[in-house]
C-alpha cells in the first residue's frame, strides 16, 4: 500500500533521507522510531508530496506521488503532532469539510456523529467550537478524518507525543482497530513501548539511514529499547 | 466541493467578531451613500422637472415682442439624470447638468456644484461607487489576506493539502467564499437601492436603465473578481499573513488612491485644457473680431442683393437684418464649433487616457465603465451638450427666418405666441447602451485583462502552495 524505493532527500549538504525502501502492506502498523532529525517527517512529507524527492519514489497504491500528486492523496490520511482544525467551527464542522474535500459522500449529520462516537470523542463536545478542544481531542478529530474519508494508508508523525498516558492508550487502541479494517499505517514515534504495543514492524532510522527493520514480535519491551539505544550510540 | 469551501470560509467569517464590524461598516457607508445618492437624485429631477416646465412656460407666455428680444430672453435645457447617477454621480457634478440657450452663445454647463476644481475626472465626495469600487475592494482585501496565509500559520494548510484538493477548486471555492462575504453586504444594499431607483421612477427611463444596471453589476462582479484573485494569489504566495496583508494593502493603496490622481495629472498633462478665462479670451476674440463682422456683412450684403436682383436693401423681399441676425449667428457657430470642438476632443482624449490607465490600475477601467453606464462621463456630457446646442440653433434659426420673413423695413415688428410656440419644447434622447460601451472599449478590454490575470495568478499562486509548504 505504501512503498518507497530508494527515497531520497537532500537539502544542500545534508542528506535528511539517504535511499530508504520500504513497504508498508494493508493491516500493518510500522513504527519509524529515531533521534530527532533522523528523517522521520521527511519520509512522511515525502509520501504526501510535500517535499520533492532528491530520488526515488515514493508510491501510494502503486501509484507514484509526484507523477500524481492528487490520486495518490485519494487513500492517505495524515495525522501530525497535533492535528490543525479550523478554531471557530465544531468538531462535526471541522469533520464534515475535511470529509467533503476528501471526498467522502456520505455527510449526514447522523454518519458523522457515529464516525466521532467510534473514535472516542466526548458526545458533547461534537458541537462545540474546537478552539477549546484537548489536544487528545484533536487527534481524534483527526482519526475520525481518516475513518470518514476511508483512508486506505496512514501517515502518523508523532501522533501521541505530549498525550497523557490514557489519551495515549485510547489513541493507540483506535490504531489497532483501524489497522485491524486493513488500512496500511505509516507512524513516526518516539515511544518504543507504544511502537510494540501497536506497531507490527518497527524501523530505526539514524541521519536519514534505515538502520535496522525487525517485527515488534520479535522482541519483549526491553528489548527493544535495547536495541534501540544500541543504534542510537556511537 | 467549491461550494464546501465557500460555506466553510462563510461561516468562520460570520464567526469573527473583526469581520462583522468590517461589515457593518462597509453596509452603514453604502446604505447612507445610497440615500444621499437617492435623496439628491429625487430633489435635482424634480428641480430640473419644474425648471424645465416653467422655462417653457415662460417661452410660451412671452408678451408679443421683437423675435430677436425672444432669442435673448433664452430658455434652460436640463440633462435627465440616469437612475444610476445614484450609485454614480460621475463627473456631473464637475461637468453642470443644465445649460443656458441664448442669442450669440454656445453656453458651458451650469449647476457645478464642484466649479471650483479645474481638473475634470477628479473623485469628488463619497459616492456609491466610491463605496462600490474602492471601500469594498479593501473589505475583499482584508476577508482574503488571511484565506492561505493565516491557514499556513494556523497549520490547517497542511491538514488541508493532505486530503489531495484540486488547486483551481481550493482557489475557486475560497473566491467564491469571498464573493458570498461581499453579498452579504452588498445585496441587501442593492435591493434598496433597486427600491429607491423604482420609487424615483415615476417614467420614462426605467426601461433603458435595466440594461444598464445590469452591464453596471457586471462590471462590480468583474472588478471584485480581479481583486478576490489578486488577493488569493499574494495570500498563497506571502510567507506570512502579515506580509499578505502589508502587500494587499500596498496594492489597495497604489490602484485605488494614488492611480486615479497620477492618471488625472497624466491625462491633464498629455492633453491640455485652457482654464475658463484663457478660452474665454480665445472664444471672444474669435467672435468678435470687428474688421471679420464688417467684411462679412459686406459680402452678405452683395450675395442678397444679387440674388434677389435689386440694388437697395429697401428692395428686398425679406428683412435684411433677418438675414444678418442669422448669418452672425452663423458666422458664431463655425467659431463654437472650433473651440468647443477643441476643448471638447481634449476632454475625450484625458478621458481616453483615464481608460489606458486601467492597465495600471484596474479600478481606473471599472469607474470609467461605471461613470459610462450611470450616464455621467465626459462622452454623454458631451452628447447631451452638443444635442442642447443643436437646440439652441434651432431656436435662433426659426427666430431669425421669422424676421427675415415678416419684418417691413422702417416698421417695428412683433411676433407672438404662435411664434414662440413653433419652438418645440426641448427632449433629449440618451444615447443606447450600445453608444456608451462602444466608447468604453479600452476599459472593457482592459478589465477583461485584469480578470485574466488575477485568476491565473490566483491559480498558479496556489499549485505552488504545497511546494512551499515549509
Ligand atoms: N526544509 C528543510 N530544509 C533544510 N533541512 C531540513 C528541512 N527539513 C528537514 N531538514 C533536515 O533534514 C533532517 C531530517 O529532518 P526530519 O525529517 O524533520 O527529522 P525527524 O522528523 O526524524 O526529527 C534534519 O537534519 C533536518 O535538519
Ligand atoms: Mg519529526
Amino acid at each position: 500500500m505504501l512503498e518507497a524505493r530508494h527515497l531520497t532527500k537532500r537539502y544542500g549538504t545534508t542528506t535528511a533521507l539517504e535511499a530508504l525502501t520500504l513497504t508498508v502492506s494493508p493491516g500493518e502498523v510500522f513504527c519509524l522510531l529515531g533521534a530527532n532529525g533522523a528523517g522521520k517527517t521527511t519520509t512522511i512529507n515525502l509520501f504526501l508530496n510535500f517535499v520533492d524527492p532528491s530520488e526515488g519514489q515514493a508510491l501510494v497504491n502503486g501509484v507514484d506521488v509526484t507523477r500524481a500528486p492528487l490520486e495518490s492523496k485519494r487513500h492517505l490520511a495524515y495525522i501530525p503532532e497535533t492535528v490543525m482544525l479550523y478554531r471557530n467551527l465544531t468538531g462535526l464542522e471541522n469533520l464534515e469539510y475535511f470529509a467533503a474535500l476528501a471526498g467522502s459522500t456520505d455527510l449526514s449529520r447522523g454518519s458523522l456523529l457515529k464516525v466521532l462516537e467510534r473514535v472516542g470523542l466526548p458526545a458533547d463536545a461534537a458541537d462545540r467550537r474546537v478552539g477549546g478542544y484537548s489536544k487528545g481531542m484533536r487527534q481524534k478529530v483527526g482519526i475520525a478524518i481518516a475513518v470518514a474519508k476511508g483512508a486506505r494508508a496512514l501517515l502518523l508523525d508523532e501522533p501521541t507525543s505530549g498525550l497523557d498516558p490514557k489519551a495515549s492508550n485510547e489513541f493507540s487502541e483506535l490504531l489497532r482497530q483501524v489497522s485491524g479494517d486493513g488500512v496500511a499505517v505509516l507512524m513516526a514515534t518516539h515511544d518504543l513501548f507504544r511502537a510494540k504495543e501497536s506497531g507490527t514492524r518497527v524501523g530505526i532510522m539514524k541521519r536519514g539511514r534505515l538502520v535496522a527493520l525487525h517485527g515488534t514480535d520479535e522482541f519483549s519491551h526491553a528489548d527493544l529499547e535495547r536495541l534501540y539505544l544500541e543504534h542510537m550510540h556511537d | 466541493m467549491i461550494g464546501t469551501i465557500a460555506r466553510k470560509e462563510l461561516t468562520e467569517l460570520s464567526r469573527d467578531g473583526r469581520f462583522r464590524l468590517l461589515a457593518a461598516v462597509i453596509l452603514v457607508l453604502a446604505v447612507a451613500s445610497t440615500a444621499a445618492g437617492w435623496l439628491q437624485f429625487t430633489a435635482v429631477s424634480r428641480q430640473h422637472a419644474e425648471a424645465q416646465r416653467e422655462t417653457r412656460e415662460q417661452w410660451l407666455g412671452q408678451q408679443e415682442k421683437n423675435p430677436h428680444s425672444a432669442a435673448h430672453y433664452g430658455v434652460y435645457a436640463f440633462k435627465p439624470a440616469s437612475h444610476l447617477s445614484i450609485v454614480d454621480t460621475g463627473l456631473d457634478p464637475y461637468l453642470g447638468v443644465a445649460v443656458w440657450l441664448e442669442a450669440h452663445r454656445q453656453s458651458e454647463m451650469k449647476f457645478r456644484p464642484a466649479q471650483d476644481r479645474t481638473a475634470i475626472q477628479r473623485f469628488g465626495e463619497l459616492n456609491g461607487a466610491e463605496v462600490l469600487l474602492v471601500l469594498v475592494p479593501l473589505f475583499i482585501l482584508l476577508v482574503t489576506f488571511p484565506v492561505f496565509a493565516g491557514e499556513r500559520e494556523q497549520g490547517t494548510l497542511r491538514q488541508l493539502m493532505s486530503l489531495g484538493v484540486a488547486p483551481r477548486l481550493l482557489v475557486a471555492g475560497k473566491a467564491l467564499g469571498t464573493l458570498a462575504a461581499v453579498a452579504l453586504v452588498i445585496v441587501p444594499v442593492s435591493a434598496l437601492a433597486a427600491v429607491a431607483m423604482a420609487w424615483a421612477s415615476a417614467d420614462s427611463y426605467l426601461a433603458a436603465d435595466v440594461s444598464r444596471t445590469v452591464a453596471l453589476g457586471a462590471t462590480c462582479l468583474v472588478y471584485f473578481l480581479v481583486v478576490t484573485g489578486v488577493g488569493l494569489a499574494v495570500s498563497a504566495w506571502a510567507p506570512s499573513s502579515r506580509v499578505a496583508l502589508v502587500t494587499l494593502l500596498g496594492f489597495w493603496f497604489a490602484t485605488s488612491l494614488v492611480a486615479p490622481r497620477i492618471a488625472t495629472d497624466v491625462a491633464g498633462s498629455l492633453h491640455p485644457t485652457p482654464n475658463a478665462a484663457e478660452f474665454q479670451r480665445a472664444l471672444d476674440a474669435d467672435l468678435s473680431d470687428p474688421e471679420e463682422a464688417r467684411q462679412r456683412l459686406a459680402r452678405l450684403q452683395a450675395e442678397t442683393l444679387t440674388k434677389y436682383n435689386v440694388t437697395s436693401l429697401d428692395a428686398l423681399p425679406v428683412a435684411f437684418s433677418g438675414l444678418s441676425l442669422q448669418s452672425g449667428e452663423d458666422h458664431g457657430n463655425e467659431v463654437f464649433d472650433r473651440h468647443f470642438g477643441r476643448l471638447h476632443d481634449q476632454f475625450s482624449n484625458q478621458a481616453r487616457v483615464y481608460q489606458w490607465a486601467g492597465l495600471a490600475s484596474p479600478l481606473l477601467a471599472a469607474r470609467s465603465l461605471s461613470m459610462a453606464l450611470a450616464g455621467t462621463d465626459f462622452e454623454q456630457h458631451r452628447h447631451f451638450a452638443k444635442a442642447a446646442e443643436a437646440y439652441r440653433r434651432d431656436i435662433q434659426r426659426t427666430l431669425n427666418d421669422d424676421i427675415a420673413r415678416n419684418q417691413r423695413a422702417g416698421q417695428p415688428y412683433l411676433a407672438g405666441t404662435e411664434l414662440w410656440s413653433r419652438v418645440p419644447d426641448f427632449t433629449y434622447d440618451a444615447p443606447s447602451i450600445g453608444w456608451v460601451l462602444g466608447r468604453q472599449a479600452t476599459a472593457l478590454t482592459v478589465l477583461a485583462g485584469w480578470l485574466t490575470l488575477a485568476g491565473a495568478l490566483a491559480l498558479l499562486a496556489t499549485r505552488r502552495l504545497s511546494a512551499t509548504l515549509g
